[in-house]
């Protein structure tokens, strides 16, 4: 594309030169459209690392959601990576082709699915499960900021009860759907919660992931400023308040039968992270029943840590 | 070659799998694949055929099938499916994107009545409901020509001028389930005839890019605009691929059209299908008795064929469009499609729209003849003839 | 028909503005059209939306590509896109602080208008602190300048369900919007009229689909991010000046000796300090709030005593300086003074170098040999040392003379005593005295009762060597309570856990004979009253009062006495003001100071050590003119964009960031044999894994979580410099949110 086009500009690109300070390329690439703040940046970057220092490469498969905005207008993008937009429920399937081609011609490299809660929840899910059924050969993230971001912030079976969307105004009166136990129960070689708030452990994650074969599901607790109406430089620690509150237990699954607990909730009251969040108002959740729902929620999960713990 | 006795679901399951295996020494060939009556035989043939490099994957619904197929061919694997009627339907979001993808992917699709209410039967409206989308279609009159066009649908849609995926579409049971003498072709001639699949656009590690993020309108036109280039270079290419396939396999597979009796018609009845075979002995016998008659059947839908068509009605007065297709409100299809070819070329043709065999209707000669007698006596056209069943429709 | 154009940014409200301008006129009965362009864009992402009104029905379905007025929602956005049409005659309102005439060499075609909407959005709270919603205030200006009523605002505000603050809002906007009418030329800005078929773009069979973003998101920022340093608490209170932060983060990094050369920039003693400092660092550590402050003590004592440094001289020169007194203070001179390359010689009046630092600190507490060590390494650089040399008057002016420059660091010899009606008993001994006798093997005590007067160091030190001297029981009076003892805390505790007894809010009052014991000792009986807390003194303790008719009587063989020193200033000329840094002597020309307690009072080795030190530099630059810079932690700077010259408190850590653990307090020889012992009782960490407890209050360490955190990459730490890009920087502030030590700050631009 050279200077001197006859086209007019759109409005918000920046018709200079090409010449980008990009002295390496990366998985997500600076000059994107995500808010500032967005988890699902953070997610992005901190993947890119690891596979960077693993050496893996990777092609992402990746549903209508933020993340194919991410890309940006073509013939740029944003991605560093093979990337292909995939129909919103169809993104395990896209996967699955590519990886069994992949597989036929005995090359490296991962197929991931990136993929919001909209795609993976809801209109997703049936993909999703006849994909771990097959135990086909891909790693599947779904980062969830728990609404549909993408058209601007309605409900999905992600979101927690309480929270405020477009199309909960009086706030959601279901639960959120415990997809990890949904995942685990198809037992898949592995399935695991990670949170940007505590990158080591986000780390570690990936590369258990990349070290094995067959299906591996991850899922990212990922904040979303613009959804959430929190400021965008709380965003680490709002996900951080979950993960310490028992709102998002951090945890891994083997084969859907052996567990392991990542992080301790140091039990910090989940108020604080409600507080700091305008999705929530006070009159909209039952802090005693939340509080006692993550006590027992994480009681399950540590009776099946014990009973069964994974062994490297 | 080996004469067989097999039914139009075997010849297009023998189709896709011989096709999927001669890529075998470049990057091998997947599909997704779901059952739908009466397409079921096709799936269960690929699924269990024994591919050197290839992988079959039933998967959870049609959506996934063209899903799975779509991250084959992206992957640049030669991919296809089949599908029928509702499964087209809850297919079609991916469908649509097999084509704006602009991969080579071959779909057999089994013509059958969308429901609910349920119908098993043939009727060409699941097919003819993706008319806009970029993919070729293909209607089959027999099993043979099921069998070759779909041989002849990967060479052309991978041709690197067309580059779109392309649909073979049969009426559900009268050919999917119906035993006929059908010429098999050997592996090494089909490995022969099928230039191993090489995608350009492929999904490379070496040159990452990004398929699908947001385009402009500007940006979004000029892709449309060539895929229009595109579906004009398939009639050039098609008869490229038509002389190849009669150069392995000594047979001649067949034009865009079928014509008889043309030259000289006075009435033409044009259909598609099996219909074409009825309607093709009905004009033949009336042509027998001296009526000033002639046929053409419909093969390639799109792109429409019009100019081929419209040479072909030089000296017809009156048109009888054969539709087992129904659009709401409108009439049958292939009849607008004919309208438009005509529109401004041929304003003084009568052309009539007979809705014949919907819903799985049998289509019989008695019925062709009824057509061509209603035509014979008309002064004007008016709105679709409803055959079959008392319609009392005024002009529109 | 009127048509406007709204420049902003994802979140602003550009659309609702729209919206609010056509609702005006809506509720006219005008016919109208509000809508914005809608692409891929989020929050901060650029924007247009477009309002038009009319009597007549509008059937222009395009976007507006010759506006009559421009609405500019963000005043990062200026630039000559947002006039691209502008009809001649028309006005473009920014949303800006500043006045009108600021956009008019610009634009000098149009009237230009501005108002502060973001401040009146902020003063409103409505949106978001980073993101404010300037709709319904620039709403309420660009009414005035379409002759709008107020009252048609506010109608159409509250039609749209706008109440309260947007109205406020709105109204005050509309009041003190500025308007700049004179127009400089009458030119309009042409619209570059596209082209009816453009050229098409190619597609993605070739290929295309892989180049880099073209957008330059550091123009959504707000704010960017900068890097500052504050002063840790550690290195502000520490007395000797030692960059604390500087060696615990060298100890974290396994780098002992890279510690110890910290140390020893600014402090010749580590491994005494590590043993006998107060640590006030360790007071004010900002780690107290979390689960304890990080033990510096031994972790200086850990560089102390397994460092390697080969201290050398930088320099060498001619003049020769006099020091006077071998304590913490004349030796830290000494020591600095001969790394800058001076000639020095050190006059002490006992017989072994060290002052109190040997003679007035029991060996259970710091051993000789630790002594020995590091006073042999300021030796080593070719300091003088002459002992059995006491200095008077004459002998000082003297030295004056014959010196380039004299320090007199000669500490406070003058003892406090008490009169207890008993002139000249054999039973009170000072403890200074008593410790220093003890040192030299010169003093028993078996079978005693011992009693120590006094709360500070001097008096826990006696009483614990009077115990392993022998006594059979050890007890310390104090006129106040635990809490306003001077001794280090550590001490007070360990004196309890020996055993060793202490009656508070107790003052001697009288001595007498006693009755001779069974075993042939004179016993002796003081007399002691009561007191109890008035109001604060002097020193801001609170002062103890007697209680009256509260005598009572102990019985004991030895009375101690440490109740503080003061200084003898009768080396000195009548008359002189002692006082640290003080040139002294003013007849002379030589520069005569008085260092360490003697000019103080501080009382502490590290006191001394850093006054010391201050003098050194004092008298370098006197004799040389250079002039070096005393606070070690200067140097800590770590390229950054803003230094702060003040302490960073708990308030301004992230705490909350940091995992507790339990602080490492290092081993201790079992009590058993503690008591009978004069071997040193505690024998510090086995490593300095205690260091990484250090949370590099204010100065970064490189822990890389801002880099981690990035969500856009564009943070990278090459070496030790830190590179924003800010060129994609959207200063979303979540690095500076998650710097734990407060490095990162957000700067507006």
């Amino acid at each position: 594309m050279s200077a001197g086009t006859e086209r007019e500009p759109m409005p918000g690109r920046v018709e200079e030169g090409l010449s980008i300070p990009c002295s390496e390329d990366c998985l997500l690439r600076p000059g994107n459209t995500n808010c500032g703040g967005c988890g699902m940046s953070v997610g992005l970057t901190m993947l890119g690392r690891v596979l960077a220092e693993s050496g893996d490469t990777c092609s992402l498969v990746i549903p209508a959601c933020c993340g194919i905005v991410t890309a940006g207008g073509f013939p740029t993008t944003s991605y560093g990576v093979p990337v292909v937009a995939s129909t919103f429920a169809a993104a395990p399937a896209f996967a699955s082709g590519m990886a069994s081609v992949r597989d036929l011609n005995g090359e490296s490299g991962q197929v991931i699915c990136w993929a919001g809660d909209g795609g993976t929840y809801d209109i997703g899910i049936a993909t999703l499960s006849a994909a771990a059924e097959r135990n086909e050969n891909i790693i599947y993230i779904c980062y969830d900021n728990e609404i549909y971001g993408n058209t601007g912030g309605q409900r999905s079976s992600a979101t927690p009860p309480g929270a405020r969307t477009s199309t909960t105004p009086s706030g959601k009166r279901e639960g959120k759907k415990d997809i990890m136990s949904i995942m685990a129960a198809h037992r898949i070689p592995y399935v695991a919660t990670l949170s940007i708030g505590h990158p080591e452990d986000y780390a570690r994650k990936i590369r258990t992931a990349l070290s094995l074969e067959g299906m591996r599901f991850l899922l990212l607790h990922s904040p979303c400023p613009t959804g959430w109406k929190s400021e965008p430089a709380e965003s680490l620690l709002l996900v951080r308040l979950a993960v310490a509150s028992g709102l998002f237990p951090l945890y891994e699954v083997w084969d859907g039968r052996t567990y392991r607990i990542s992080v301790e909730p140091d039990w910090t009251d989940p108020a604080e992270y409600f507080s700091r969040q305008n999705r929530f108002s006070d009159h909209l959740i039952d802090l005693d029943a939340t509080r006692r729902a993550c006590r027992e929620d994480f009681e399950r999960l540590r009776i099946l840590a014990e009973q069964f713990p994974h062994v490297d | 070659m080996a004469l067989e006795l097999v039914t139009g679901n075997h010849a297009a399951g023998y189709a896709l799998s011989v096709a999927g295996e001669a890529n075998r020494s470049a990057r091998g060939a997947a599909c997704g694949i779901y059952p739908i009556t009466p397409q079921t035989e096709i799936v269960e043939y690929v699924a269990k055929f024994p591919f050197t490099k290839g992988r079959v994957v039933p998967v959870e619904s049609e959506h996934s099938a063209m899903g799975v197929s779509i991250g084959a061919s992206l992957a640049g694997a030669r991919a296809f499916t089949a599908s029928s009627s509702n499964g087209l339907a809850y297919m079609t979001e991916n469908i649509m994107v097999a084509g704006f993808y602009r991969l080579p992917i071959v779909m057999v699709a089994v013509n059958r009545t969308l429901g609910p209410p349920w119908n098993i039967w043939a009727d060409q409206g699941d097919t003819l409901m993706l008319r806009d989308f970029p993919w070729i279609q293909f209607y089959c009159e027999d099993n043979q020509d099921v069998l070759d066009t779909t041989l002849l649908a990967f060479r052309l849609a991978e041709d690197h001028r067309i580059l779109l995926p392309a649909l073979v579409a049969m009426d559900a049971f009268i050919i999917s389930h119906t035993q006929m003498e059908t010429q098999c072709p050997e592996q090494e001639q089909v490995d022969r005839f099928l230039p191993l699949l090489d995608l350009p656009h492929r999904m490379r590690q070496e040159h990452p890019t990004t398929m699908g993020g947001l385009v402009w309108p500007l940006e979004g036109m000029s892709q449309r605009l060539e895929i229009h280039e595109a579906m004009a270079r398939v009639p050039e290419v098609y008869e490229e691929c038509r002389e190849a396939f009669r150069g392995e396999f000594e047979r001649d597979v067949g034009g865009m059209i079928e014509t008889f009796g043309t030259d000289d018609a006075d009435l033409v009845v044009i259909t598609s299908g099996t219909i074409a075979s009825t309607a093709r002995d009905v004009v033949r016998r009336r042509r027998q008795r001296g009526e000033r008659i002639g046929y053409i059947k419909i093969r390639l839908y799109r792109p429409f064929p019009e100019a081929a068509i419209v040479e072909h009605c030089r000296t017809a007065t009156k048109l009888a469009v054969l539709d087992r297709n129904y659009a709401a409100g409108q009439g049958g299809i292939f009849w607008q499609d004919i309208r438009a070819a005509f529109q401004g070329r041929r304003d003084d043709l009568l052309i009539q729209d007979y809705l014949t065999g919907l819903c799985g209707g049998d289509v019989t000669p008695v019925m062709i003849d009824a057509v061509i007698d209603d035509l014979g006596g008309r002064r004007e056209a008016g709105s679709p003839m409803w055959m079959g069943i008392d319609a009392a429709v005024e002009a529109t | 028909m009127i048509e406007i154009r709204i420049h902003g940014r994802g979140g602003q409200g550009g659309v609702t503005l729209a919206k609010i301008i056509a609702t005006t006129r809506f509720l006219k009965g005008q016919s109208v059209q509000a809508f914005g362009l809608y692409a891929a864009e989020r929050s901060g992402a650029p924007l247009q939306a477009f309002c038009r009104y009319d009597t007549e029905p509008i059937t222009n379905r395009n976007l507006i590509y010759e506006p009559d007025h421009v609405i500019v929602l963000d005043p990062t956005l200026v630039g000559p896109a947002i006039t691209g049409g502008l009809k001649a005659g028309g006005w473009i309102l920014f949303n800006s602080p500043e006045p009108p005439a600021h956009f008019a060499a610009d634009y000098p075609s149009y009237r230009i208008a501005t108002v502060d909407a973001t401040a009146i959005a902020l003063e409103h709270h409505l949106g978001t602190r980073s993101v404010p919603i300037v709709n319904t205030a620039l709403a309420g200006a660009a009414g005035r300048m379409l002759g709008f009523d107020l009252e048609d605002i506010n109608a159409a505000l509250e039609h749209l369900g706008f109440t309260g603050a947007n109205l406020t809002a709105a109204a005050q906007a509309n009041e003190h919007v500025r308007v700049l009418e004179v127009v400089q030329s009458d030119e309009a800005t042409p619209r570059a009229a596209p082209p009816l078929a453009k050229a098409r773009a190619p597609g993605f069979l070739g290929g295309l689909g892989g180049e880099f973003p073209r957008i330059k998101t550091g123009q959504w920022a707000t704010e960017q991010p900068k890097r500052q340093q504050m002063v840790p608490p550690c290195n502000h209170v520490c007395p000797a000046g030692n960059d604390v932060q500087g060696f615990l983060h060298a100890l974290a990094h396994d780098q002992t000796d890279e510690a110890l050369a910290i140390l020893l920039r600014t402090s010749p003693f580590p491994a005494v300090c590590g043993r006998v400092c107060p640590a006030p660092c360790m007071d004010n550590c900002n780690r107290i709030g979390l689960d304890g402050a990080v033990n510096v003590r031994q972790l200086e004592r850990f560089a102390g005593d397994h460092g390697h440094a080969d201290v050398k001289a930088i320099d060498q020169r001619d003049e020769h300086v006099a020091i006077v007194g071998s304590g913490p203070a004349g030796l830290s001179a000494a020591y600095h003074l001969a790394r800058f390359g001076y000639r020095v010689t050190v006059y002490e009046g006992a017989p072994d170098i060290g002052g109190l630092l040997r003679s007035g600190i029991p060996t259970f507490r710091l051993p000789a040999e630790v002594l020995d060590r590091e006073i042999g390494r300021i030796l080593a650089l070719g300091v003088t040392a002459e002992t059995d040399h006491r200095i008077d008057r004459p002998r000082l002016l003297d030295m004056a003379r014959s010196h380039d420059a004299v320090l007199v660091a000669t500490g406070l010899q003058e003892l406090r005593g008490l009169r207890l009606g008993v002139a000249d008993s054999d039973a009170v001994v000072q403890g200074i005295d008593f410790l220093d006798r003890a040192h030299r093997g010169e003093v028993r005590v078996d079978g005693e009762d011992v009693l120590v007067a006094g709360g500070g160091n001097t008096a826990m030190d006696a009483a614990r060597s009077a115990l392993r001297l022998g006594a059979s029981s050890v007890r310390v009076v104090y006129r106040r309570t635990r809490t306003e003892m001077p001794a280090i805390r550590e001490e007070v505790d360990e004196a309890l856990e020996e055993g060793i007894e202490m009656d508070f809010l107790t003052q001697p009052v009288a001595l007498a004979d006693d009755s001779v014991g069974t075993d042939g000792r004179a016993r002796f009986r003081l007399t002691c009253r009561r007191m109890q807390l008035g109001e604060p003194d002097d020193s801001g303790r609170r002062a103890p009062v007697e209680v009256p008719d509260s005598d009572f009587d102990i019985s004991c063989h030895r009375l101690i006495l440490a109740l503080g020193q003061s200084a003898d200033l009768t080396v000195f000329p009548e008359g002189t003001e002692v006082r640290e840094g003080e040139h002294l002597l003013g007849l002379l020309e030589t520069p005569v100071y008085a260092i360490g307690d003697l000019a103080t009072y501080d009382g502490t080795v590290a006191g001394a050590i850093g006054s010391g030190r201050r003098s050194a530099y004092h008298i370098h630059e006197a004799l040389s003119g250079e002039l070096l810079e005393v606070h070690a932690h200067a140097e800590a700077r770590r390229h950054v964009d803003v230094w702060h010259d003040e302490v960073i408190n708990a308030g301004a850590m992230r705490l909350h960031l940091f995992e507790r653990t339990a602080p490492s307090a290092g081993t201790t020889v079992p009590m058993a044999t503690r008591r009978s012992t004069f071997d040193e009782i505690h024998q510090g960490l086995t490593d300095a894994r205690e260091a990484k407890r250090c949370l590099s209050c204010g100065v970064c360490n490189e822990c890389d979580l801002c880099v981690t955190y990035c969500p856009e990459g564009v943070l990278k730490r090459v070496g030790h410099e830190f590179v924003f890009d800010y060129s994609f920087c959207k200063g979303c502030g979540v690095c500076a949110s998650e710097c734990p030590r407060n490095v990162i700050f957000m700067s507006h631009l």
